[in-house]
């Protein structure tokens, strides 16, 4: 007879039962479990209690009573009126609680429209086509084992035989952007570096790039049409009419233009400033081919950009199989070969195999936006419920006087709205003042237009959400206390709150830990890539395309180096910080039949590997004679790839030139340390190293540019003179990387701030409310440092436990980063020591500052107080 | 004749509440119906019938004395309205003047 009911099924009533009911319902309840228990044992009456409070779960004892009274005056517009009345003197009352609030929230809102504003134009990259979800690239993967590889450019014919053969394809577009020309001229205006873009006139009809001018159903009419952005024939023509317009190409060609499109979009990944037919392209580059190959069988040429339309519902993978069908039919030895199709919306934020690219960052930036609004959110709420205590009074009057819950639920929603909207309002106007900067910082051209809809919603979305989350927890606090308690200052014992609002401390500095440690080692991995040894010397090299000087070479190559500050002169066919061309087209003894390896070729002349300082790790460089053009010299890596034994000797052939290998080079970075150095291959033939590399002294570089300038003036009159430095190229290789370092540091330190002002308000309110308390203990003794120790010891001890939740997560979320690099530093304990540290001083900073303040008061004055 | 709808279940616990006079509430209810109809209720179901009953203002309540059966609680101790009441004799009415109607053929006789 001893048993009881469940006690969680009693619990459960209790919550969810209306008041007016319970007890009539606890009593049956407890009745029939008595009498259940005396027939059938205590686990059926317990059992059967379980099911029957269960059974109650029904809107009828779910509902709580009405008053009769209520509805009738809580909207009136004399109780509205007055609910913001009340908030705004309560603003103006606690001005410095009102100050620390609003900065907060601020800087909060603001940083965190930022942030999401950036999301969301980097998911809207390339959504605007309206046949988006249709559209695929092409993509080829080849090679095997760890060679193998994903090459977003194709053969020419493969798209007119997949539109041809495949039904499910529907249209095809074809890019590339050669280098067919680069000086355009019209009249007396002349131009370089112009994207060119050759491509089939289908580019206008299936992307939403239509021609604003000219006739979309023959873009194109001839083989010496082109068709230019809006900006473009602007810079040509000015406000002429564009059409019939004609601008001659490298004075040898001369185009019609034939249509004008809109400018581009920021948010497309597709751009450029005029459009060739690819025909004409075709005619130039298979004109006099010996070997029979034209752009409907040549399946060798991997450089076109290849777009399906593709008809909804289609599996990608079988269609792949497909034109991988065509393609060995055509070409059967490329066993290695499969074609992969990616989604044109994909492109810009996954990588070319489908995995994670840019879509990291956006998750990154999205939770740290996240983060600061949350942080925001908590100081907020905080603040409101510890300073509670000192309106409990003030709600207990209300409530005696008459005041439903409800309308005291309205008052504070409307006191935390009002806040909430000068804020909002103060944080859009601080997001348009610091467009400019984040911009900068970003790379983006972000502009708030109020009349973009896509703006309202993040701004919308961000303030109701954070509104919302800070608004109701506070709000019922406050309403909820029970007047009589309240009036005798029965309050503060509520244990609960104190446990909430530690809670949120906890969380926020949690937050703080992992930003700061994110922070480290971010900046740690960056400067790990710069300061790592490449391999090879890049200090003061500047580097060009020579054109009609490379034929002169030799000649310029002398002149260079009478000048004072020029320490030597080399040449390549591509830019040793990132060398663009691969090939598969390699053979060696021991190869397996099958196997591809993939390989960078070089062609340099015999001074480029001393210029570079590239060390010689078995056999020798190229000497100049004229055996060299069967000579190869390799890297470590593609050694170990190829599974040559002393390699030195052996032999090679790399396309249709048969040689032997002459030297092994020590690996060194020719690509971001994103990736894997790869196998790569310096063969001996100067004519086609087409880039000069000038080495300077690091002194008289104006004086080499200016003697650089004048010779490529006398080869290449009608071209202006652009060279780089090789930090500049290399710096550019981790332009988005440097990015993120800086925006995260930004936010995080924007997060900090942030935590620690709501830190600010939580130690002066509590120094404020123990004022007496203070004040006697100081008259019965203590010390300063005591009393700074007492204030501080609470927060110290909630940054401790933060520190200890925060590191996992760091370290996991850290980790994962890293993964994007082949080479990274290794995460040490030493870097969450001191991020732990950093947040600890920070607090500790905050924190005493207050409790100085609160301590050295004057025992006289505290207690004089009331 | 109007009057406000009953329902069939709302009937029987009506009438029970009737039956039971003086001692009315929940779990008597359920099962005087249990005993009488034969049929398992459900107490929340009971607990919803009441509740609804009295909305509609055939049944009046009040507490009751505690007792300790119940851990201390009081009873809602449940009475017909006259307006109950009214319900229930009509119903009863137009049940009698319908069988009255009904001539020997038109049932199919039932043996007892």
């Amino acid at each position: 007879m001893k048993t009881k009911p469940p006690r969680w099924a009693s619990r459960l009533l209790e919550i969810f039962c209306a008041p007016h009911l319970l007890e009539e319902i606890q009593g049956d309840l407890y009745e029939r479990f008595l009498r259940n228990e005396r027939f059938w044992g205590s686990s059926f009456a317990r059992r059967q209690y379980a099911r029957e409070v269960l059974s109650f779960l029904k809107p009828f004892a779910l509902k709580r009573q009405t008053s009769d009274y209520q509805s009738t005056y809580l909207l009136q517009p004399a109780m509205i009126r007055n609910y913001f009345k009340t908030a705004w003197r309560n603003l103006l009352k606690n001005q410095f609680y009102s100050l620390i609030n609003m900065t907060g929230l601020t800087a909060g809102l603001a940083v965190g429209m930022l942030i999401l504003l950036w999301v969301q134009d980097e998911l809207s990259f390339d959504r605007f086509h309206q046949k988006v979800n249709q559209i695929y690239r092409l993509e080829n993967e080849v090679g095997t084992g760890t060679s193998k590889q994903i090459w977003t450019t194709t053969v020419a014919p493969i798209a007119e035989m997949g539109k041809k053969e495949v039904p499910e394809i529907k249209e095809a577009v074809r890019i590339t952007d050669g280098s067919l020309y680069t000086l355009y001229k019209y009249q007396d205006k002349s131009f370089s570096d112009e994207e060119e873009v050759f491509t089939d006139p289908t580019f206008f009809t299936l992307f939403d790039f239509g021609l604003i001018k000219g006739n979309p159903a023959q873009p194109f009419p001839d083989n010496n049409s082109v068709v230019m952005t809006e900006k473009t024939a602007k810079r040509y023509f000015g406000d002429a009419e564009p059409i019939g317009k004609v601008i001659t190409a490298d004075g040898k060609t001369s185009f019609t233009v034939s249509g004008v499109i809109r400018d581009f979009p920021k948010n497309s990944s597709l751009k450029g400033d005029f459009f060739l037919p690819i025909s004409h392209w075709f005619n130039v580059i298979y004109a006099n081919r010996k070997d029979g190959r034209t752009p409907h069988n040549d399946f060798h040429e991997f450089s076109y950009v290849t777009f399906f339309q593709i008809q909804p519902g289609v599996s990608t993978t079988a269609l792949a199989d497909k034109l991988r069908n065509i393609h060995l039919r055509n070409k059967p030895d490329d066993t290695d070969l499969t074609y992969l199709l990616q989604a044109l919306p994909d492109m810009h934020l996954y990588k070319a195999d489908g995995t994670e690219g840019g879509i990291e960052t956006v998750r990154m930036f999205v939770i740290i936006a996240l983060l600061i609004l949350v942080i925001a959110c908590i100081n907020y709420v905080n603040l409101s419920t510890a300073r509670s205590m000192l309106r409990a009074k003030e709600v207990s009057m209300r409530k005696i006087v008459g005041a439903a819950k409800m309308q005291l639920f309205l008052q504070f929603i409307v006191e935390t709205a009002l806040l909430f909207s000068l804020s909002a309002f103060l944080a859009i106007g601080l997001m348009t003042l610091l467009m400019p900067f984040y911009n900068e910082l970003s790379g983006k051209q972000l502009v708030i237009d109020f009349s973009d809809s896509q703006i309202w919603t993040v701004v919308g979305a961000t303030i109701a959400g954070t509104l919302l989350a800070s608004s109701i927890y506070p709000a019922l606090l406050l309403s909820s206390f029970e007047p009589l308690k309240a009036l005798k200052g029965k309050v503060s014992a509520r244990l609960t709150d104190a446990v909430f609002r530690k809670i949120l401390v906890v969380t926020q500095f949690t937050f703080t830990v992992i930003l700061i440690s994110g922070t480290l080692i971010i900046g740690n991995q960056l400067d790990y890539i710069h300061s790592k040894e490449l391999g090879y010397d890049k200090d003061h090299v500047l580097s060009f395309y020579m054109r009609d000087m490379g034929a002169h070479f030799d000649a310029v190559k002398s002149e260079l180096l009478q000048q004072p500050g020029v320490a030597g002169v080399t040449r390549a066919n591509s830019n040793i910080v990132s060398i663009g061309m691969q090939t598969g087209a390699t053979n060696w003894d021991g190869k397996q039949p099958g196997e591809t390896m993939m390989i960078r070729p070089v062609a340099v002349n015999q001074d480029f590997i001393p210029f570079f300082k590239i060390k010689v790790d078995q056999g020798a460089n190229f000497t100049g004679a004229v055996s060299d053009s069967v000579h190869f010299i390799l890297n470590e890596t593609a050694v170990r790839a190829a599974r040559i034994k002393n390699p030195v000797g052996k032999r090679f052939k790399l396309w249709d030139r048969e040689g032997t290998i002459i030297g092994v080079v020590k690996d060194f970075h020719f690509a971001s340390m994103k990736s894997r150095i790869e196998p790569s291959i310096f063969f001996y033939d100067p004519n086609r190293a087409g880039r000069m590399f000038i080495k300077t002294t690091g002194q008289d570089a104006p004086n080499v540019i200016a003697t650089a300038g004048r010779l490529w003036k006398q080869y290449n009159a009608e071209y202006p003179f652009k060279y780089d430095f090789l930090d500049q190229t290399f710096d550019d290789l981790y332009k988005t990387e440097q990015r993120t370092g800086t925006l995260f540091t930004v936010f995080a330190t924007i997060a900090i701030v942030i935590s620690c002002l709501g830190l600010f308000g939580l130690v002066a309110y509590t120094a404020q409310v123990r004022t007496r308390e203070i004040g006697v203990r100081k008259v019965l003794g203590a010390t300063v440092p005591g009393i700074i120790q007492l204030l501080a010891k609470d927060f110290v001890k909630l940054v401790l436990i933060a520190i200890v939740i925060a590191v996992p997560v760091a370290w996991y979320a850290m980790d994962q980063w890293l993964q994007g690099f082949a080479y990274r530093i290794s995460i040490e304990w030493w870097m969450f020591a001191l991020a732990g540290l950093l947040a600890l001083a920070i607090a500790l900073l905050t924190v005493s500052f207050q409790s100085i303040k609160a301590a050295v008061v004057n025992p006289v004055k505290s207690l004089r107080s009331e | 004749m109007r009057r406000s709808y009953l329902g069939e279940f709302e009937e029987v616990v009506l009438l029970t509440v009737a039956v039971l006079a003086e001692g009315a509430y929940g779990v008597a209810i359920t099962d005087e119906l249990d005993r009488q109809t034969g049929r398992a209720v459900s107490i929340s179901a009971v607990h919803a019938a009441l509740h609804r009953l009295e909305e509609k203002g055939m049944l009046k309540s009040h507490l009751g004395e505690a007792t300790a059966e119940r851990g201390g609680r009081r009873k809602r101790l449940f009475s017909v309205t006259m307006l109950g009441s009214r319900t229930l004799h009509d119903i009863r009415a137009v049940r009698e003047q319908l069988w009255g109607s009904i001539s020997p053929q038109g049932l199919p006789a039932v043996s007892l």
